[in-house]
């Protein structure tokens, strides 16, 4: 039983800041533009998350920091695509590039080296009622709120009826009064919050810690999952747990079966999984292509 | 909403400018559209119908004047605004997005703020909607797997969802076969009825005479004159207000072929005798697979003899696009035969097509006929080098020289072969276009509305050069929406119409019966 | 004239606009920033032998932007240029691993051969997928990037491991030295001479093919190139069947020049560094040599920026992160600058 315990820790653990990064992506791809600085917000989150709690002894002023700092990038990333219409591809790369160098330099700037940080405590855990996952931070408790919440104003509110619309047909978003550029800003911010959150669950929510390039591809992941779960919210956070599941089956199957399975490869999983996905959402779409 | 037909009007512009760059769209436009009446603007493509339309729903900002509903001042360029003021405009191509249910569609355009609701309520709260507008279709259904007229009717919906006391329709009846016209009209009385006040973007005089109370007419972004009661005119008078501004006093309700406008152009030669040689173009039974984008054939069969110009009459979006693509091996042909001189090509592809000697002149000069952005020799040679093999070595200074040569045959005004195509205008793009299509290796030449956008000397040298093609051999397949252009330089024209050839005009050609034949009435 | 003279000119703005605005936040930050952009001056470009320091850097990258270029003149957004790097670099480093022994004049062409498959062949499938089913080349290529990386980190600590490796990072044996075509400082003849070849190439591939103004019509509006009979699956594959494989040829000569082995997460940087190149360049081959040798100078400064000037060597990142983001924005070039010029300038 404690296994089964220990296993499902694992998969929350790993899984939680995949699945923020995944619902801040789906925010954005709904409003009609790819998240590919999800990477890049995740790793500021984290730093100012570490950063923070490290000089103000506060873990509060740490998320406060790392959500303004995530916000400020995320509105930068908007205005570069929307106002100075640069494609929103390599912008993206720009801001994962602008967090993974700027972290470091703010990292050795302040702290003299690039040796990891350690914080002296976390993300608030959720205490000893929860019996095995007393460990918890209080971000994964509030991950499936966050996945409703998300779900529910996507899906079912007329602000996500318009922001989708912002993203299929911006023409008919401009026409009833939603200014598209608008609902992306709005759009950005909500994912610069969740992307602080992620990052913060990351570095803080277990081993308050931050390393340089910590977040080594999970942003990208969470892009990933995006894709797979076809913009939905619920779809994503189902994607970015598969992703999870797979690492953590991964990591096990090496403990057990050693040298039969290449943990490496294992992890390629959702990486195929999500190039399946996009093939198969393409070809139903495309259908006639010369 | 009372229905006097005086009081203040219901909407009121004063001098209304609108430019778009260069390009003025509207000048000092003042109209006043009485309350409760169905008001139709009519005039010719780029005369400013639509552009006034989205001045009034908010959707485009002039540069000057001032705008009133109801008579109170309304501010320019704020969509919320004119929408609180209950004008609510229905595209012509609509806007809503293809993924949304009935529902959404309507929901979304209902307000701001987050506006959170049940599904089951929202489906509900929407079917009585449209069962109070006598609008049979399920909520839950998606925008992209309805027909056209009921897209439309989803529009007409949304728009009044939020109890609109005026409705714009952009060219409703572009996109309805005839008895969707029909139903549409029943519909727009019943609005005006429950007091709502109608203006139709409309450019067809039977339309016009069959729905309207009174008449506008735009011409050249400037107003000709309206509103003019229907009593106070008549459709002769309305159709030369239409085309004032293009061919002065011709008379456009005559059956007459306009006089020769072309200049110092050759006089028209009888079509080579055409026994013994095979068809320029035919094509028998074809029938296109569906999209949601363009119409599709149902079964079209023609044929172009050499030296023969055939016309195809018809309202845009009855198959023509579709037409033209499937010519070019562009479209999926699910049935029938496709030939081009002689030689079969149903399976070929656009570049052995086009080793057979078929040429395209295609509907959208910047969009498939040039790009834009690449330079002037790049676009003169994209068709003889995409018939190379990828990595066979050219020479772009030759191919350079060898543009420059042909520009200047065709007297295209350019300044250096290396400049982008977009620094060209619309008639030394075109110029460009045919100095492309009309080489001596062309032996069928497909136009796509040569002359839209052209002024009348850049139309004229258009028609000459088509006339000259056709004097060498070459047959010629020409589509047009504009009837005046097909009966003067056509030997003949076929009348197109939801995907079908319903007629063949011959000289001397009569507008009225074309008129009937493109809109389905019987001859 | 005035095209030629903006694609110049427009580069050269961003990255000046890029190196004020680093130059302010490393003000804040308490570095001198004058002292820094000295430093790097010095340590890319002008200090002894700092060029050929550079051109270790810039070479790998000029042959890999250079295929960047291509497939993105042709409207395919191939953005997987570093896990086309780390497959031709599998396929080099076990083509060399199994003609061990085998005469250095016969093997290293062949790996090279076998690096650029690879690399071609980790292009194709996402080619495949977008030109036959419209699936999108942005993700295929970047999900390609992650799956690459993770089959070198499998083939570096299994098939081909060190075995006397010290663990920190799972290596290949260093080659032996007959099949090294250059030593650790990556600058020999034979690597000139590959890098050579490819800007020949490539610069009559763009010039002088059918292909190059087929593509670049392709990338511009393949519509109206379609209207005129041109095939775009033909260009689209081989715009990627080119950049994948010159991605591998990056990473066969990485592999046999200065690397002499591959490691698991070798050169991260370098399929980014390469797009940048390429944007950096607009495409055109001459440019991308110098914006090679730009980048390629910036990632050697980095190596003694800490020495030189006590500035973080991620400063260098940072920098190159902002001119990405801000290398594809249209900032009014075509309204603000041509109000300067004569009339007769502006075409």
């Amino acid at each position: 039983m404690s296994e089964v315990h220990e296993f499902a820790v694992a998969i929350l653990r790993s899984g939680t800041p995949l699945i923020y990064a995944a619902l801040a992506g789906v925010i954005v791809q709904r409003s009609g533009i790819w998240h590919l600085g999800l990477e890049g917000l995740m790793i500021m989150g984290a730093c100012a998350t570490v950063v923070g709690i490290v000089l103000s002894g506060s873990f509060y002023v740490a998320i406060l920091l790392a959500i303004s700092i995530c916000v400020a990038a995320s509105i930068l990333q908007w205005f570069v695509i929307e106002r100075l219409r640069a494609n929103q591809i390599i912008a993206g790369l720009g801001i994962t590039g602008i967090g993974i160098g700027g972290t470091a330099f703010a990292v050795e700037t302040i702290f003299g080296s690039l040796a990891a940080i350690a914080a002296p405590f976390g993300v608030p855990r959720i205490g000893a009622a929860f019996g095995p996952y007393s460990g918890l931070s209080i971000f994964v408790l509030m991950m499936p709120f966050a996945v409703f919440a998300m779900w529910a104003v996507l899906s079912r509110s007329r602000f996500g009826l318009r922001l989708a619309a912002a993203g299929e047909h911006p023409f008919a978003a401009r026409s009833v009064g939603a200014d598209p550029s608008i609902m992306r800003l709005v759009a950005f911010c909500v994912a610069g919050v969740l992307c602080a959150i992620a990052g913060a669950e990351l570095a803080a929510g277990s081993l308050q810690i931050f390393a340089q390039n910590m977040v080594a591809g999970r942003g990208f992941m969470g892009f990933a999952a995006v894709i797979f779960g076809a913009g939905h919210a619920v779809g994503s956070a189902l994607a970015a747990t598969f992703f999870s599941l797979v690492g953590v089956v991964g990591i096990r199957m090496q403990i057990h079966f050693g040298a039969f399975v290449s943990h490496d490869l294992l992890l390629c999983l959702p990486y195929l999984a999500t190039v399946f996905g996009v093939w198969i959402t393409g070809r139903a779409r495309n259908q006639f292509k010369p | 909403m009372t229905r006097e037909g005086s009081g203040t009007p219901a909407i009121s512009c004063r001098n209304i400018s609108v430019s778009f760059g260069e390009v003025k769209a509207l000048s000092e436009v003042a109209i006043d559209f009485p309350k409760g009446k169905i008001h139709a603007v009519v005039g010719q493509n780029g005369a400013g119908k639509t552009t006034l339309a989205r001045v009034f729903a908010g959707l485009a900002r002039p540069d000057s004047g001032s705008l009133a509903v109801n008579g109170k001042d309304l501010g320019f360029g704020d969509v919320t605004s004119a929408r609180a003021a209950g004008i609510e405009l229905v595209h012509q191509s609509f806007a809503l997005p293809p993924s949304f249910t009935v529902a959404e569609a309507i929901e979304f355009a209902s307000g701001g703020g987050i506006g959170f609701y049940r599904r089951k309520n929202l489906l509900g709260r929407c079917g009585k909607h449209l069962d109070a507008l006598g609008i049979d279709l399920e909520p839950y259904r998606r925008i992209r797997d309805l027909p056209i007229e009921q897209q439309q009717a989803v529009e007409i919906a949304r728009a009044l969802a939020s109890r609109a006391g005026i409705l714009i329709l952009d060219e409703p009846t572009a996109v309805l076969p005839p008895p969707g016209i029909e139903s549409l009209f029943e519909r727009v009385r019943k609005l005006k009825d429950n007091g709502v006040t109608i203006i139709l973007i409309l450019h067809k005089t039977r339309e016009i005479w069959a729905i309207a109370d009174t008449i506008t007419v735009l011409s050249n972004g400037r107003l000709v004159a309206g509103p003019l009661h229907r009593e106070q005119t008549d459709p002769g008078r309305i159709g030369r207000m239409i085309v004032s501004a293009d061919i002065g006093n011709a008379d456009l309700g005559g059956h007459a072929v306009p006089e020769e406008r072309t200049g110092g152009t050759k006089p028209e030669s009888e079509p080579p005798a055409a026994t013994g040689r095979d068809m320029a173009l035919e094509l028998s039974g074809i029938v296109t697979a569906d999209t949601t984008d363009h119409a599709c054939l149902r079964r079209i069969s023609l044929s172009v003899r050499p030296g023969e110009i055939v016309g195809v009459a018809g309202v845009e979006g009855n198959g023509q696009v579709t037409l033209v693509r499937a010519i070019a091996g562009l479209a999926e042909v699910s049935e029938g035969e496709i030939e081009i001189l002689g030689k079969p090509a149903t399976n070929a592809g656009l570049a052995r097509r086009r080793s057979l000697g078929l040429r395209i002149i295609p509907f959208d000069r910047n969009g498939e006929g040039l790009s834009l952005t690449s330079e002037l020799w790049q676009n003169w040679a994209a068709g003889e080098l995409a018939a190379l093999p990828l990595l066979s070595l050219i020479n772009p200074a030759n191919i350079r020289a060898r543009c420059r040569s042909s520009m200047s045959n065709w007297s295209v005004r350019y300044s250096s072969a290396t400049q982008t195509a977009d620094s060209l205008s619309g008639g030394n793009a075109q110029k460009l276009i045919l100095s492309r299509e009309l080489d001596d290796a062309a032996g069928m030449i497909v136009a796509a509305q040569p002359t839209r956008g052209l002024d009348i000397g850049a139309t004229a040298f258009v028609w000459s050069t088509l006339r000259r093609a056709r004097a060498r051999g070459c047959g010629i397949l020409l589509i047009s929406s504009d009837l005046d252009e097909l009966f003067e330089i056509s030997d003949r024209v076929l009348v197109m119409l939801s995907g079908r050839i319903v007629g063949e005009l011959e000289p001397p050609y009569d507008h009225v019966a074309a008129g009937r034949a493109m809109i389905g009435a019987a001859a | 004239m005035i095209g030629r003279l903006e694609a110049v000119l427009r580069p050269l703005a961003f990255i000046l606009l890029a190196t004020v605005l680093c130059g302010i936040v490393f003000e804040f930050a308490g570095y001198s920033a004058l002292t820094m952009f000295d430093s790097i001056v010095q340590g890319a470009f002008l200090g002894r032998g700092a060029l050929e320091k550079s051109l270790r850097w810039a070479l790998p990258l000029f042959i890999t932007a250079v295929g960047v270029g291509i497939s993105f003149r042709c409207g395919f957004f191939n953005i997987g240029a570093q896990g086309q790097f780390y497959m031709g670099a599998v396929s080099a480093a076990f083509a060399a691993d199994l003609m061990t022994g085998a005469p250095a004049a016969l093997a290293v062409p062949l790996s090279i051969l076998a690096g650029m498959a690879g690399g071609a062949l980790w292009a194709l499938w996402p080619g495949y997928l977008r030109l036959r089913s419209g699936t999108d080349e942005v993700i295929t290529t970047l999900m390609g990037n992650f799956i690459a990386a993770l089959i070198l980190v499998y083939v570096t600590s299994g098939p081909l491991k060190d075995p006397s490796g010290s663990g920190q990072q799972a290596s290949t044996k260093m080659l032996p030295p007959e099949f090294r075509i250059s030593g650790s400082d990556g600058v020999s003849p034979a690597i000139v001479a590959i890098a050579a070849v490819v800007g020949v190439t490539g610069w009559l591939l763009v010039n002088r093919t059918a292909f190059g103004t087929l593509a670049s019509l392709a990338g511009r509006n393949p519509t109206m190139l379609r209207f005129q009979g041109g095939k775009i699956w033909r260009l689209g594959l081989m715009s990627f069947l080119v950049s994948g494989a010159l991605a591998g040829l990056a990473a066969s000569v990485e592999l046999h020049g200065p690397s002499g082995r591959i490691a698991s997460g070798f050169l991260p940087g370098h399929g980014f560094t390469a797009i940048l190149v390429a944007l950096v360049a607009s495409y055109a081959v001459a440019a991308t040599a110098l914006a090679a040798l730009f980048f390629g100078g910036l990632f050697s400064a980095a190596i003694f920026l800490p020495i030189l000037a006590g500035l973080p060597a991620s400063a260098i990142e940072l920098f190159n992160a902002v001119i990405a983001l801000l290398i594809t924005a249209n900032i009014g070039m075509r309204t603000g600058i041509r109000r300067f010029l004569p009339r007769r300038w502006r075409v």
